[in-house]
């Protein structure tokens, strides 16, 4: 199947930092992916790149199999909108940007009229079409920076956290207006978000970033610290891990990986065995959620039978257990 | 006390009836200045905008140019166009030397840094997401100029009042170049410094008290464009 992008060597550093380095990364076409990471782990770089507004310092990306030199031409950039984390919206009503777009990537001006109506529907922003669009909520404004963004019908859409700031409402309003444009034939939507929760709603697949880098690792369960040989300290926590590698800065436990009982566990190839205090317990998909706090929070996903069985409650003192060799360590 | 006094009700004098002496020098002065204004300005103001668009070698030796020549004395400039236009220079042919247009062109190139310089720290202060916004949306080098100076249009249009001020305002490239010849190049600044040589202290008194309407006039269209621009 034919990539939208197709990622290789790919290094942005700043001050002699690595904020993004990606050996190899294919993201697939009329897919929605989400970019998943913590902040500051090179999602708005990664998107920067993705649109072409910032040219990595190595590397090459490969947009719809043709490899892009210094700049796009006209015909490629058609193909991208881009919504940035905090969208910025040029002077006049709605209309104005959306025209202004329209104008800017060459489309013939007897399509302008229809192009806006139907975007315009299509993110329901209608009664904010002559608004001055410095006048535009939070939502209202995210919602026409990516009516501006499609308005000349790319093929791929790119946000960078477009829901961040948002309440539930606008939130909602704004997965409607994703969804339907993804929905379309021929669309890509990649977006960048730090809610894992999030990405499992809209997107079909996701990719972890933690600190610039790929990882196949959840990032729930995500730790920071150092390799200690057999041990992972995370300056609260002292873990064991089945795979030493001296370099590794970060650990992540797959939640499903972890069980939860409500006395010690005695006699079991689980290395790692931590008491601590249930702060937490979420229903989520059919499964049950929990945040247990043992100095770090560990999540765990058990099953509302488990939930049951342990009559667990917030508060209660549980013992959070798994195996080293259940430790993602990069 | 009563010479200064009566010279001022005489000034007052003059302006109030519209003395066509004093027009004449006003029109000239604020004739030359505007011309040289809008010159500099089509020049430095796509310059400004295209070096704070672009990254290159050799743009803060460029930057450091243009600050020191913001401070060029305009004497500097009246001698420099001076050996050019004189007959015996190398444009001397043209027969520009005590013209308002050598005037103008000095007044141009006086000018032209001060607008180029505020044109580019207008568009560095613009909003950080502008430019990334506007190439992201496919903009192409000069729709890409042509927004940008949108965007910032009061605070270039605010350097190139700036511009205009400190046309108007300087003598020595207007004496050295234009001769002070009445009715042709006399301005308001080269006429101040002659009639007062004279003695017409009033009519000295007069043009200053226009510059200075001018300068408060221009200060006040700035202070508009600052609150447009916020």
């Amino acid at each position: 199947m034919t990539p939208a992008y197709q990622l290789s060597d790919i290094q942005v550093r700043f001050d002699s930092r690595d904020v993004l380095n990606i050996p190899s990364l294919s993201l697939s076409l009329n897919q929605s992916t989400a970019l998943l990471g913590e902040n500051g782990a090179g999602k708005s770089t990664l998107m920067n790149c993705l649109a072409f507004v910032q040219a990595p310092d190595q590397g090459q990306i490969t947009l719809l199999q043709e490899t892009i030199g210094s700049k796009l031409t006209a015909a490629q950039r058609r193909r991208i909108g881009y919504v940035t984390q905090q969208p910025y919206m040029l002077s006049g009503t709605v209309r104005d940007n959306l025209k202004l777009a329209l104008r800017l990537q060459q489309i013939p001006r007897t399509r302008h009229d229809e192009l806006i109506e139907k975007t315009l529907a299509l993110v329901n922003l209608m009664p904010q079409a002559d608004q001055d669009a410095a006048t535009l909520s939070g939502g209202e404004l995210k919602r026409a920076a990516i009516a501006r963004a499609i308005v000349y019908e790319p093929d791929i859409l790119l946000l960078d956290e477009p829901f961040s700031h948002l309440d539930q409402r606008h939130i909602r309003q704004l997965e409607t207006s994703i969804r339907e444009f993804a929905a379309q034939d021929g669309k890509t939507v990649i977006f960048s978000t730090h809610d894992r929760l999030q990405a499992m709603a809209i997107a079909d697949n996701s990719i972890n970033l933690v600190n610039g880098r790929v990882t196949s690792a959840p990032l729930l369960n995500l730790y920071h610290g150092r390799c200690q040989q057999q041990l992972f300290n995370t300056g609260h926590l002292l873990i064991h891990i089945g795979e030493v590698n001296a370099d590794a800065r970060h650990i992540a436990i797959d939640p499903r990986q972890i069980i939860v009982s409500d006395q010690p566990l005695h006699h079991t190839s689980m290395l790692n065995s931590f008491a601590g205090r249930l702060t937490q317990i979420a229903e989520e998909n059919a499964q049950v959620r929990l945040m247990i706090d043992c100095g770090e929070p560990f999540y765990a996903v058990i099953t509302p039978t488990s939930l049951h069985n342990l009559a667990l409650q917030l508060g209660d003192t549980v013992w959070v257990n798994f195996k080293a060799s259940a430790v993602s360590v990069f | 006390m009563d010479y200064f006094a009566d010279s001022f009700a005489a000034a007052f004098a003059l302006i109030l009836q519209l003395d066509p002496e004093i027009m004449r020098i006003v029109f000239t002065s604020v004739f030359i200045s505007l011309s040289a204004s809008v010159i500099a300005a089509l020049l430095a103001v796509p310059a400004g905008v295209v070096m704070a668009l672009n990254r290159f070698k050799g743009k803060a030796v460029i930057q450091h140019l243009l600050n020191t020549l913001m401070a060029m004395p305009t004497v500097v400039i009246g001698l420099l166009l001076y050996g050019l236009f004189s007959r015996a220079g190398p444009l001397g042919e043209w027969g520009l030397l005590y013209t308002p247009t050598a005037i103008i062109i000095a007044q141009a190139i006086l000018i032209f840094p001060i607008m180029m310089n505020l044109t580019v720290t207008a568009v560095n202060a613009a909003d950080p997401r502008l430019i990334p916004t506007l190439r992201s949306l496919g903009a192409r080098t000069l729709p890409m100029m042509l927004q940008v100076i949108r965007t910032t249009r009061f605070a270039i249009l605010a350097g190139v009042i700036t511009g205009f001020g400190r046309a108007i305002g300087e003598v020595g490239a207007a004496m050295m170049l234009g001769g002070n010849i009445e009715g042709f190049t006399r301005t308001m600044t080269t006429a101040i410094a002659l009639e007062t040589s004279k003695g017409e202290f009033e009519l000295g008194l007069a043009l200053g008290m226009l510059l200075l309407l001018i300068a408060f006039l221009l200060n006040f269209l700035l202070s508009i464009l600052n609150k447009a621009k916020s």
